[in-house]
Formats: structure tokens, C-alpha cells, sequence
């Protein structure tokens, strides 16, 4: 609990706390959907009146504080040098731990100290003992399901750091029905222990003018063409290949069309390889990562979304693209099919099938009153995910978390 | 991205060389991976065409370091 009397009755009130939230990422470092949803999450819980302070790696080009009303965003430098990613992970870990304890002695210890999946689990632990605060933990993903299986030592080393955490943790918080499914059965934590809090969205984002045919200029669309765009990082489970080995299908029913295959990461050789082997490079744009602003506007200019993840513990990518009022077409998989109900706001197929996931953009892009239907309802459900409510919700089990005081 | 570029990434950003303060030399960074410089040039400069990596001359010597883009394509291979 915090060391101040007075910020104890505020929080016994439900009127203010003081949390540190410890995460690898947080804007402009986006690897995934977790800086997403400590960005929203963390600016959610400061407008409310708590006072967040955000413990995160420092990038190139950022400052390493900035301060904004009642949330505080530090960037740690790792000042050690590490030979390898796992034994960096544990490096910047030390470094997250001693900026936590400097922060309790500038503004007192935290209420509560959340932490999101294994990257920070031993900073978070060490903080918890030594400030005597108890600790969340939000799991966004897990390795085993990510890796699928592996059985490599660095994978052991992450599920013994995802058990740690949970155990350790007051409450645990799981970010769809699947990944509850996957702590609940892979880590044993018992089921009382678990909350289900999904990603939201910032309808404001999408709101607003968009030059619409410069953005699609930007990615080579031109001017009557069809745009398909797919976001997210390159990596095997999010099926881009499958996109793109779907592409041929799809451009011999909707010849004027291109595909837009937004992010980085280490496939984008072998996906631009697929796309030449497929005869379809010279209608796929691979933008790289794009800024926030122009993502807004590329997903706004689109004509459908595609998700082929062939594992994904939520999907935030659907929800944005429900927000921008774009219809979807997404692999039924983990936190996917429980945001997207098929053929109401949007179109499910069975994962690793480009012959499905070409019938379903096809579809979408042949039918405009499916499109405008799936479009409006997507809408309407992207307004049921606000970070307003994820975040009266995660004050909810910080709550839960200080009336155990399980911080032994 | 190959094998290869992947490990020339997270080398980078584990070792720190994400700013000009932090760059590595060529040669520190050849030594670093087990290799020689004429083996890691060529994979440099795909690295450096692809934005990812920066190559800077400081006091005479070449160094490198990664951009916000390699920070994030390193850290995506383990996401």
C-alpha cells in the first residue's frame, strides 16, 4: 500500500491511487499490442485522477521523462551491454527496478504495481517485496502458445518467469476469454484469481478529416483501385502469408485492386519472396512501419482488413479497424472470433486457408450492401471498447489487489 | 529478413548501439558476432538501405548504431 496515509483513505474512497505500470513498450516503441494497451490504459487511469507513472525502455529520439497532468512516462537507458536478448531482458529488469525504487522515494510507493507479460516479471516482483505494494499482472500473450511449445531453454526461462508472475501476482488480469483459458490451463492459476479486461480502441483517433487519396497514394493504391491492407508484425503467426498467397485468387476476381501489407519485422524477405513466387509484387506494397497518424488514414482508406493471425491472444488491429469503419476479415482464432461476430461485423475464416480467406475478401469487396452492413455494425461494436471503461474495470482489481495486501 | 540481419539487430540493441553516443565500431561489432568485417559488410548495408541501422564516422573510425525502426524490428522477433 502507499506509504502516504492520505493517499490510503483516497484509495479505501475509490477516488485516487498511485500505480506503476512496468512495461518493455509504450509509444513510440510499438512492437505489439501491448504498447497499445498500456498507452490507453495508463492515459485512461490519469484522467481519471490516479497518478500513473509508466516505467519503460528509453528509445532513439524520446525523451526520458515526460509529464502530463497526474501520468508520468520514464525511459530507462540499460546501461550494461548483454550478450544475448534473454539476459538483456533480465539486465533492463534491474534497471526498472531501481527507477521504480527512486520513484517511491520522490513520490512514495505505489498502491499497486501492474506489470504486462514475462518481460518485466522480475522488476515487478523485486518491487513488490521491497515497496511492499502488491502486484498485478496482465497477460497479453504466452510463450507457449507463441512459440508453440518450443521446447528451447530461452522459452523454459520465459514460462518460468510467466508462472512467477502469475503466483506472485495479487490479481491476474487476461486480456480475452482465450488467453484466460491459456493462464488458467498452462500456468494452473486458480480461476478466482483471474479477471478478463480486453483491448479497447480511441474512437477519437478515427474520427476527424482524412485526406483519403493522398494516404492511398502514399501506399501505391491508385486512384478506382480496391485496397486490402493487413497491419501487424511480420512474424509467422500472423499468417501474412497466407494474405499474400491468397492475393492471386483475389486479383483474378477484382483485377483492380491492390494489397497493403503495413509493419516490419524479419519474414518481410521471405514475404516479398512469396509475393514474387505468387506473380504478385507489382500489385503488393510492403509500407514498413508507418506513424500513427498515417495508419489512421490507410486503415480509413481501405476496402477491407485483413487478420490471418494463425495465433492471436486479442487483435487489437480488428477493433481499429472497426473503429475506422472498414469492413474485416479475420482468422477464427483465440481473441479474434470472440471480437468478431461472423457475418454480422465481419467475416470469419478457418486460419492457414488462403482459398477461405480469398472467398471472404472477394465477397466483401463484390458486395457493397454486405459491406456497408458489416461496416455499421463493426462500428457499433468498436464503441463497446473504450479505454474509459478498461480502465474503471483494471481500478477495479487494483482494488481487489490492496484489499488482499498480498504482498508477502 | 534472413537469419543473419535478425542477429545483427538484437546484437545492436542488446549491446546498447541504439543512439551516436552508443555506436559501435565496425570492427567492434564484426568481433562481437564471431565474424570479419568483409563478411559483415555487405549484411550492413542492407541493414543501413532498409533504415534500420545508421552509419556515422566519429573521430576517423566507422560505427553504427539502430534507428527507432531497428529497435522495433529487433524487439519484434521476440514478441
Amino acid at each position: 500500500m502507499g506509504s502516504q496515509i492520505g493517499v490510503f483513505v483516497f484509495v479505501e474512497q475509490g477516488i485516487v491511487m498511485r500505480v506503476f505500470i512496468l512495461s518493455w513498450e509504450y509509444p513510440p516503441r510499438i512492437i505489439g499490442g501491448l504498447a497499445r494497451h498500456v498507452e490507453g490504459l495508463s492515459g485512461a487511469l490519469a484522467t481519471q485522477g490516479n497518478e500513473v507513472h509508466v516505467i519503460t525502455l528509453d528509445f532513439p529520439g524520446t525523451p526520458y521523462e515526460e509529464h502530463e497532468g497526474s501520468l508520468y512516462i520514464h525511459r530507462v537507458p540499460v546501461g550494461v551491454p548483454a550478450p544475448s536478448f534473454h539476459s538483456w531482458v533480465l539486465l533492463f529488469n534491474h534497471f526498472f527496478e531501481k527507477r521504480a525504487g527512486q520513484l517511491a522515494h520522490e513520490f512514495g510507493a505505489p498502491d499497486v504495481i501492474h506489470i504486462h507479460d514475462w518481460l518485466t516479471v522480475p522488476a515487478g516482483v523485486a518491487a513488490k517485496h521491497l515497496l511492499r505494494s502488491p502486484l498485478v499482472m496482465t497477460f497479453h500473450s504466452t510463450e507457449g502458445s507463441r512459440s508453440s511449445n518450443s521446447p528451447s531453454a530461452e522459452s523454459a526461462m520465459v514460462e518460468g518467469l510467466e508462472w512467477w508472475g502469475s503466483f506472485e501476482a495479487a490479481r491476474v488480469i487476461a486480456v480475452s476469454g482465450w488467453m484466460r483459458s491459456e493462464v488458467l490451463t498452462r500456468l494452473k492459476t486458480p480461476g478466482e484469481k483471474v479477471d478478463q479486461i480486453p483491448n479497447a480502441v480511441e474512437p477519437l483517433k478515427f474520427d476527424g478529416p482524412v485526406d483519403m487519396k493522398g494516404a492511398r497514394a502514399k501506399l501505391g493504391v491508385k486512384e478506382g483501385q480496391k485496397m486490402i491492407i493487413a497491419v501487424g508484425r511480420l512474424t509467422p503467426q500472423k499468417g501474412f502469408d497466407d494474405l499474400i498467397r491468397a492475393y492471386p485468387a483475389i486479383r483474378r476476381a477484382i483485377p483492380e485492386s491492390r494489397l497493403v501489407v503495413v509493419g516490419d519485422g524479419h519474414m518481410r524477405a521471405e514475404l516479398e519472396s512469396i509475393a514474387e513466387q505468387e506473380h504478385v509484387r507489382d500489385g503488393t506494397t510492403f509500407a514498413g512501419f508507418i506513424s500513427d497518424d498515417n495508419l489512421v488514414a490507410a486503415l480509413r482508406s481501405s476496402d477491407v482488413v485483413v487478420v490471418p493471425s494463425r495465433f492471436e491472444p486479442f487483435g487489437i488491429v480488428a477493433l481499429e479497424a472497426m473503429a475506422a469503419g472498414v469492413p474485416l476479415v479475420v482468422s477464427r482464432v483465440g481473441g479474434l472470433a470472440e471480437i468478431v461476430e461472423d457475418s454480422v461485423d465481419g467475416i470469419e475464416v478457418e486460419p492457414n486457408n488462403p482459398s477461405a480467406i480469398a472467398a471472404a475478401t472477394v465477397r466483401i469487396l463484390s458486395d457493397s450492401e454486405l459491406a456497408a452492413r458489416l461496416r455499421a455494425k463493426g462500428e457499433e461494436k468498436a464503441k463497446l471498447y473504450s479505454w474509459e471503461s478498461v480502465a474503471k474495470r483494471t481500478l477495479g482489481v487494483y482494488h481487489d489487489a490492496t484489499r488482499g495486501s498480498r504482498y508477502e | 529478413m534472413s537469419e543473419a540481419p535478425k542477429v545483427l539487430l538484437s546484437t545492436l540493441m542488446v549491446l546498447g548501439a541504439q543512439s551516436p553516443e552508443k555506436a559501435l565500431t565496425i570492427e567492434e561489432f564484426a568481433t562481437k558476432l564471431g565474424i570479419g568485417v568483409d563478411e559483415l559488410r555487405p549484411e550492413l548495408d542492407r541493414l543501413t538501405r532498409a533504415g534500420y541501422a545508421v552509419t556515422t564516422r566519429q573521430e576517423g573510425k566507422e560505427k553504427v548504431y539502430l534507428t527507432g525502426t531497428g529497435v522495433i524490428t529487433a524487439s519484434s522477433a521476440y514478441s
